[in-house]
């Protein structure tokens, strides 16, 4: 790998009305191919990646041994009881489902709303949800206690004659991932066809050739499939569009409909959606800081997306630190005895170092991005995103274990001691993460390539007032631009 | 044999195994090889073979005589009359712990006895039943039991059978005859058979030299002693507390250590309803906490040490204070009773307890517990007949065997005279003298020299390993037997399934050693049932002794023996003088454990995983102290304290107790045993027992080791973080209702308006429930948290053990707990107690949530839970605000050994791993009553469904029945002022309602 330095030209410095570039470096299309394309076609991986792959892969062999445990041997092998049935499982899954609201948010939502800036990092940041929804998706799976009929949680028709209880979060929890995960792949996967195709094009293997030809679905590149391809992704957009909120306050459904002090809580939807983004962000970072260093992005993941991201940051996580206080506030202000009791003790109680672990990372952390240094300097940032991602993840134990430890009759009062199991559990799904996250690094284009390469100033940036970084395929054009046009386009 | 109706409930009663083989009265037995054939079968621990075995037995019944091929399971040849097979029978029994009954009655299903339960029909406990008796159930089916006589050498330990055993006992015991015995000790445990008397008594004559000691651990003979000083002769002291205003317990665990305990807490909680505005009230000095305590309106922490003042410092308020006159042989006592009242004693105020005790007119009771001295008793004797109790509230009976030396004695006696050699061979029928005699006798090493020494016990345990003889017992529903009640009452002990392991009985045993012909239980028992009976058809009187499971009018004849008053100054100058006895070091108090009595129960998973009530602790014991003594020493709960005390040590956690009396250490008995049988549960406090003072001495010393050991609580104790502590007082309130008498006077709703409920409206359609509407009830004011429906609940739903690491981690499986609660000042702390089980809510919060629709609501409204749907998600147990769901986090159940699956009661699923289960208000017992009545076309009677919980209760707190039948107990109990549902703001609807606690406090103490 030609490893770029990281570009010291500075892209966040720009007078007001003006837009910075988002590509640095004298690259051009060719240039854009090249770099991308060619992390993907080296023959040997670095020895780097290799020692990355190895510790994932070795941590998902872990992962893989300590389920097979669980299944040998049942949900005991966790540290749960009466009464925190709900442990590092369902921590981990609600924290794996919030890392992977950002990637939609960036490639539908900003999509949506025209920033530009995206295309550097949208198909980073989706491969990330699609890895982060997998990990989270396996959690629920693997903490029921009789894994093998599952499947009864689908509504399926069965000869038993027995529907799922459409009234239990856990059924809505199933169709909203289940909804996110496939929305989420098929998004990934067609704004990736262009790019395989060009992967396809400039094979030498015949394996690769196979494979990036199956992957690529006969993609020409040809007006028409240019044109189809254009639509489904837009649409795909408006679809995943409404996922990123609803995902995730279905998810804060399966704890504000119990009834549960510390659980019974109106906030809960947007305050997780925050709460994801927020995380997602975080691992966003964490992500592309190393990837643009080590695979020499710096070019494309420049300055200017990294300050970005890290005020989504800031706005995120100051939403998340106003959650916590309304929450106090409410508990206070509820005048209701186990409500006032489950806020004072997750702050004072037996989790408290959870809970100031949770405030300290995800509310004071953030708040060094109000200086533009801290916002653009990658090592800071990524110092700070993995405290974030550490918060986050304590955010979630707080909820889910501080307010089952103690509820409403204190003989029932407990406390929840993760065991070995519930350790390596974690670590394991991290090393799925990575493991896959290396994967992809390794055989399939990091960057949009076709995307970006719509908002150098080759693809025509001159054209039109509005436009900033030029014509955006998808886009549909304005109506005094079809005037200016004479009306004489057809709008397809 | 027809079954004989009584009381709605099928009964049938036979009187032999043998019985059951022969077809009409008088002909002639089964030939042996046959019987040795079925017998042989069932030493083998399988239930396939069982059943086989029971297959050929019953169809021998119909086709004695032919050829049998016992390797095929054949179906009746001609049904047995009255006999239905799947449809319970219930047998009346008896079952005997440290001398004293409890009627029983037990459910047989197909032949294997699956449930313990009181005798509906017997006076002493109508029913109910405690945790000993429930559990030794278990007992019956534990494979650690021992399965063959074994004889040891001192290389090695062989295999025998009976046979082997009665050869060798022939000609020891034709030797030993022609000495008259000389050599020979017998060591029992404590016994009421008349049978065992009778053989005792046959066996005094013949071998005239012989000599029979009895020895209890946990023994009462300080009572029998105290009785005889003032009296002459021991007595035994009972109470009537159903007609008693005042009690007062000095040390005393009335309500549920006492072998009358079952009587006692059923007359206690008759007289608290406050049906009348009028309610008993009952004080108690005590040094550890006991449920009595729990139950007290007055308790006072008290070293046991001064108790015995305590009592002194009664006299003189009563005689200083209330002008209560004593007898002119008194004596003047007044210098010494002035200064008892001047004697600081720990700040104890006992002029409220006196002027009520004067006030109540003769109906106050003074009990003193079996651990105190026998002055103690002593001078209760005589303040109870000064006050005019005896003959209203307090009456005596003459101790049975009142020659016999106490328990202690005895067994210092014995080992003294094996150290000797002057015993040649020594017969232990049943206890366990090397594991739980006092560490100063050195009961093992003594008995290591004893040439020929036989025990007869169910485990081969402690005594076992060392002696030349191990005999396996019979369990007591294997074997015929007899036994009294505390009151005498003689009760038939019969036996509801074959040995399993081949055991025999004490009486049998000793039939064997002391008679030419030995002959078998029944016909001993018979024996003495013929000739005590005066009814002329004894075949009858018989019949009917078996079916209600009693002899009526054999209970002891009340007697009134006149008090030696003279005694008084001379007790009253002993038990000052203890007063003055050193305080400088610890004091060190023993006592029953909750779960294993004296350590015969060690073995028992179902009591040693029952919580203890106060202390919350299961599978071990500790150290108990109290808070500042904890602060001195610088230990908290789980941390190791090393103990010294006359030259022994003992590691062991602590545990800190609120209201276990300050400097002085409570620990209990009968853990930590060392036989692989019962291993591993705690810490053998015997090794600490001196035989000069068995119960309670000064002298110990307490160090921390700075080392840490984790126990098992089913319950945070007490001494949680401030935050929590003040979270849960704040909330106490509400969830454990309770007022003084005078507030229920004043305002009889009062628990209703301690909370304010909003307006407790559905936002949807309401389920409409049609026919019957079960319903609990449980008042607080009866319970007093003897755990007797934990077990009941346990044998009767197959509820798992869990094992002391996973109740550790807080997955204890018990459907019902009692929930433990302390009010007041960590000095002088009140404990609350409520049991909790589903309280099957109209509003299940835990329907809602499962994805899979497990849990679901009956018509009838109860919540049920479906297992075989359940996928294990847990957000049930999660959104339940009583937190009563229990899951299997493992298999449980996994390969048990298949005579454990005979316990199981067949009516209810054996859940498997991952699977959420929960109490049904014991809906297998609902279905049996609808479709009796069904079938019988009538409507359900009120009080014909008991859950297991209900049915038990020695106090009758919890009541079951059909809201939708406003006649029905439960149905009243619901509109009675005092009941609430807890947590009923939550608008969850539960159908389990509490009925709030009601206290009568003394005057100084009303404010609190």
């Amino acid at each position: 790998m030609s490893a770029v330095p990281a570009v010291a030209v500075d892209n966040t410095d720009v007078a007001p009305g003006e837009r910075p570039p988002l590509v640095l470096g004298a690259h051009d299309f060719a240039s854009v191919t090249d770099l991308i394309c060619g992390i993907a076609e080296r023959p040997r991986p670095t020895r780097a990646w290799y020692v990355c792959f190895a510790l994932s892969a070795g941590l998902t062999g872990v992962l893989v041994a300590m389920v097979g445990y669980l299944f040998w041997v049942g949900v005991g092998v966790w540290g749960l009881n009466n009464p925190v049935s709900w442990g590092f499982a369902i921590v981990n899954f609600v924290f794996w489902v919030g890392i992977g609201h950002a990637g939609t948010l960036i490639s539908a939502i900003l999509f949506l709303f025209r920033q530009k800036w995206r295309t550097s990092i949208n198909r980073f940041a989706e491969a990330m949800t699609i890895f982060a929804v997998i990990c989270a998706g396996m959690f629920p799976a693997i903490h029921v206690g009789r894994p093998w009929v599952e499947y009864w949680l689908f509504p399926i028709p069965n000869q038993m004659g027995m529907w799922p209880n459409f009234r239990s979060p856990l059924v809505w929890d199933m169709f909203a991932v289940g909804t996110y995960m496939l929305v989420s792949l098929m998004f990934w996967y067609t704004g990736m066809i262009p790019d395989l195709a060009t992967l396809r094009d400039r094979a030498r293997t015949r394996a690769r050739q196979i494979a990036y030809g199956l992957l690529s679905l006969g993609w020409r590149g040809s007006n028409r499939h240019w044109h189809r391809y254009e639509r489904a992704y837009l649409l795909l957009a408006a679809l995943a569009t409404p996922l990123v909120v609803s995902v995730h306050s279905v998810v804060s459904f399966d704890f504000a409909v119990a009834q549960l002090p510390g659980w019974h809580t109106t906030i809960f939807p947007p305050y997780f959606v925050a709460g994801a983004i927020f995380s997602g962000f975080a691992m966003v970072v964490t992500l592309i800081v190393p990837a643009r260093r080590f695979f020499g992005l710096a070019d494309f993941v420049t300055p200017y997306h990294l300050d970005n991201m890290n005020k989504i940051i800031l706005a995120t996580g100051s939403i998340v630190g106003y959650s916590y206080l309304i929450e106090l506030f409410i508990a206070w202000y509820s005048a209701n005895l186990y409500e006032q009791f489950a806020f004072l003790n997750r702050a004072l109680g037996p989790y408290a170092w959870a809970y100031w672990i949770m405030v300290t990372c995800n509310v004071a952390v953030p708040q060094i991005f109000w200086l533009k240094r801290c916002r653009t300097t990658p090592w800071i940032m990524l110092i700070a995103a993995i405290l974030i991602n550490v918060g986050m993840w304590f955010e979630r134990f707080v909820i889910v274990v501080t307010s089952l430890s103690r509820d409403f009759l204190p003989s029932s009062w407990g406390i929840y001691v993760p065991t070995w199991v519930d350790l390596l559990t974690l670590a394991g799904s991290f090393g799925l993460f990575f493991t896959l996250f290396l994967l992809f690094c390794r055989y399939l284009p990091m960057v949009a390539m076709a995307e970006i390469k719509s908002v150098m100033p080759q693809s025509g940036i001159y054209l039109g007032p509005h436009r900033g970084h030029g014509q955006y395929w998808g886009e549909i054009p304005h109506q005094h631009e079809l005037q200016a046009a004479g009306g004489a386009e057809e709008n397809g | 044999m027809p079954p004989i109706e009584a009381d709605g409930r099928a009964k049938d009663y036979w009187r032999s195994i043998e019985e059951l083989y022969d077809l009409a009265p008088g002909s002639s037995r089964l030939p042996e090889h046959v019987l040795r054939t079925v017998w042989d079968t069932l030493s083998e621990t399988s239930r396939r073979q069982f059943l086989k075995a029971l297959g050929a037995s019953i169809a021998l019944a119909g086709l004695a005589g032919c050829r049998w091929p016992k390797e095929e399971i054949l179906p009746f040849a001609r049904r047995p009359e009255g006999r239905t097979p799947g449809v319970l029978v219930h047998y009346a029994t008896a079952f005997e712990l440290a001398g004293a009954a409890t009627p029983l009655l037990v459910t047989s299903y197909d032949g294997r006895p699956i449930k313990v339960e009181g005798n509906p029909l017997h006076p002493f406990n109508l029913g109910a039943c405690d945790r000993f008796a429930q559990a030794s159930l278990l007992e019956l089916y534990d494979p650690d039991r021992s399965t063959t006589p074994v004889e040891r050498t001192p290389a090695q330990r062989v295999t025998r059978t009976w046979e082997d055993f009665a050869g060798s006992c022939r000609e020891r015991f034709s030797a030993l005859a022609a000495r008259r015995g000389r050599g020979l000790v017998i060591l029992a445990e404590a016994s009421s058979s008349p049978t065992l008397a009778r053989l005792k008594a046959g066996l005094r004559r013949k071998l005239p030299e012989a000599r029979w000691f009895e020895y209890e651990p946990l023994s009462r003979d300080n009572e029998r002693e105290g009785t005889a000083a003032v009296f002459g002769v021991p007595y035994r002291t009972h109470f009537a507390l159903d007609r008693a205003k005042i009690i007062a317990a000095f040390d005393a665990d009335l309500l549920l250590a006492h072998p009358a305990a079952l009587s006692y807490a059923r007359q206690f909680a008759a007289q608290r309803t406050a049906a009348r505005g009028e309610m008993n009230r009952l004080y108690a000095v005590e040094c550890a906490y006991t449920v009595t305590g729990a139950a007290a309106d007055w308790r006072f922490p008290l070293a046991a040490g001064l108790i015995g003042s305590a009592l002194v410092r009664l006299l003189a308020e009563l005689v200083v204070n209330f002008d209560l006159a004593l007898p002119p042989q008194a004596g003047n006592l007044g210098a010494r009773l002035t200064s008892a009242l001047g004697s600081p004693l720990d700040g104890l105020q006992l002029r409220a307890l006196a002027g009520d005790l004067r006030r109540a007119g003769g109906r106050g009771v003074i009990a003193v517990g079996p651990s105190q001295p026998p002055l103690a008793h002593a001078l209760a004797c005589l303040l109870n007949e000064a006050l005019g109790n005896v003959g209203q509230t307090v009456f005596y009976t003459p101790e049975p065997d009142p020659e016999r030396p106490t328990h202690m004695v005895a067994i210092a006696e014995v080992a003294e005279a094996m150290r000797r050699g002057e015993v040649d061979t020594l017969v232990v029928l049943g206890g366990n003298p090397a594991y739980d005699s006092p560490a100063d006798l050195e009961f093992a090493d003594a008995l290591r020299k004893v040439p020929v020494s036989v025990h007869l016990s169910l485990y081969e345990d402690e005594t076992s390993r060392l002696c030349t003889w191990h005999l396996p017992r019979a369990h007591y529903l294997e074997a015929w037997g007899d036994a009294r009640t505390y009151d005498g009452t003689i009760s038939i002990v019969q036996p509801l399934i074959e040995p399993l392991f081949g055991g025999k009985s004490a009486i049998e045993v000793l039939s064997m050693i002391s008679e030419e012909n030995p002959r078998s239980g029944y016909e001993l028992v018979r024996e003495t049932f013929d000739g005590s009976v005066q009814d002329p058809d004894r075949e009858r009187a018989w019949r009917v002794a078996l079916h209600d499971g009693l002899v009526e009018k054999s209970a002891f004849a009340p007697a009134y023996p006149a008090p030696r008053w003279e005694m008084t100054g001379e007790i009253v100058g002993k038990l000052l003088a203890q007063n003055a006895s050193e305080r400088e070091t610890l004091e060190i108090v023993f006592g029953e454990s909750h779960a294993s009595f004296d350590g015969r129960f060690a073995t028992n998973a179902w009591l040693q995983e029952l919580p203890d009530p106060l202390t919350k602790l299961a599978w071990e014991n500790a150290a108990i102290v109290g808070p500042q003594t904890a602060r001195s020493l610088g230990v908290e709960t789980g941390g190791v304290l090393r103990l010294s005390y006359r030259g022994r040590e003992l590691e062991i956690p602590a545990y800190v107790m609120p209201g276990q009396a300050e400097d002085s250490v409570f620990l209990a008995l009968g853990h930590g045993r060392r036989s692989p049988a019962g291993r591993g549960s705690g810490f053998d406090t015997y090794a600490l027992r001196h035989s000069a003072a068995p119960h309670f001495d000064r002298g110990l010393k307490a160090i921390f080791t700075g080392r840490r050991h984790r126990l098992a609580c089913t319950q945070e104790h007490h001494l949680i973080d401030a935050l929590g502590q003040r979270g849960e007082a704040q909330r106490l309130g509400r969830l454990v209702r309770e007022g003084t008498v005078e507030e229920y006077r004043r305002d009889p709703e009062f628990a209703r308006h301690r909370v304010h409920e909003p307006p407790l409206r559905s936002l949807w359609q309401e389920q409409e429930f049609s026919g019957h509407r079960w319903g609990m009830a449980i008042d607080l004011t009866a319970c007093i948290g003897c755990n007797a429906c934990v077990i009941a609940c346990q044998a009767e739903n197959n509820i798992p053990v869990v094992g002391k690491e996973n109740v550790a981690l807080g997955r204890e499986m018990h459907w019902i707990r009692i929930d433990r609660y302390f009010s007041g000042s960590v000095e002088r702390p009140r404990v609350l107690f409520q049991p909790v089980a589903c309280h099957q809510c109209e509003h299940a919060p835990c329907e809602e949530v499962c994805p899979v629709a497990a849990t679901q609501h009956s018509q009838e409204g109860l919540n049920e839970m479906v297992y075989n749907r359940c996928i294990g998600t847990r957000y049930c147990s999660n959104n339940c605000p009583y937190k009563v769901r229990r899951f299997n986090y493992f298999n449980y159940h996994t390969h048990p050994p298949e005579i454990e699956k005979m316990l199981h009661n067949p009516e209810v699923t054996v859940r498997s791993r991952g699977v959420m289960e929960k109490c049904t208000y014991c809906v297998q017992r609902i279905s049996a009553v609808k479709v009796r009545a069904g079938n019988e076309r009538r409507p359900i009677r009120d009080g014909e469904i008991t859950p297991a919980c209900a049915q038990t209760c020695p106090t009758q707190a919890i009541v079951f029945g059909d809201l939708a039948d406003p006649q029905s107990r439960v149905a009243k109990l619901r509109q009675s002022p005092r009941a609430y549902a807890m947590l009923a703001e939550l608008n969850v609807r539960p159908r389990t309602h509490y009925l709030a606690k009601l206290r009568n406090p003394i005057e100084e103490e009303k404010s609190a």
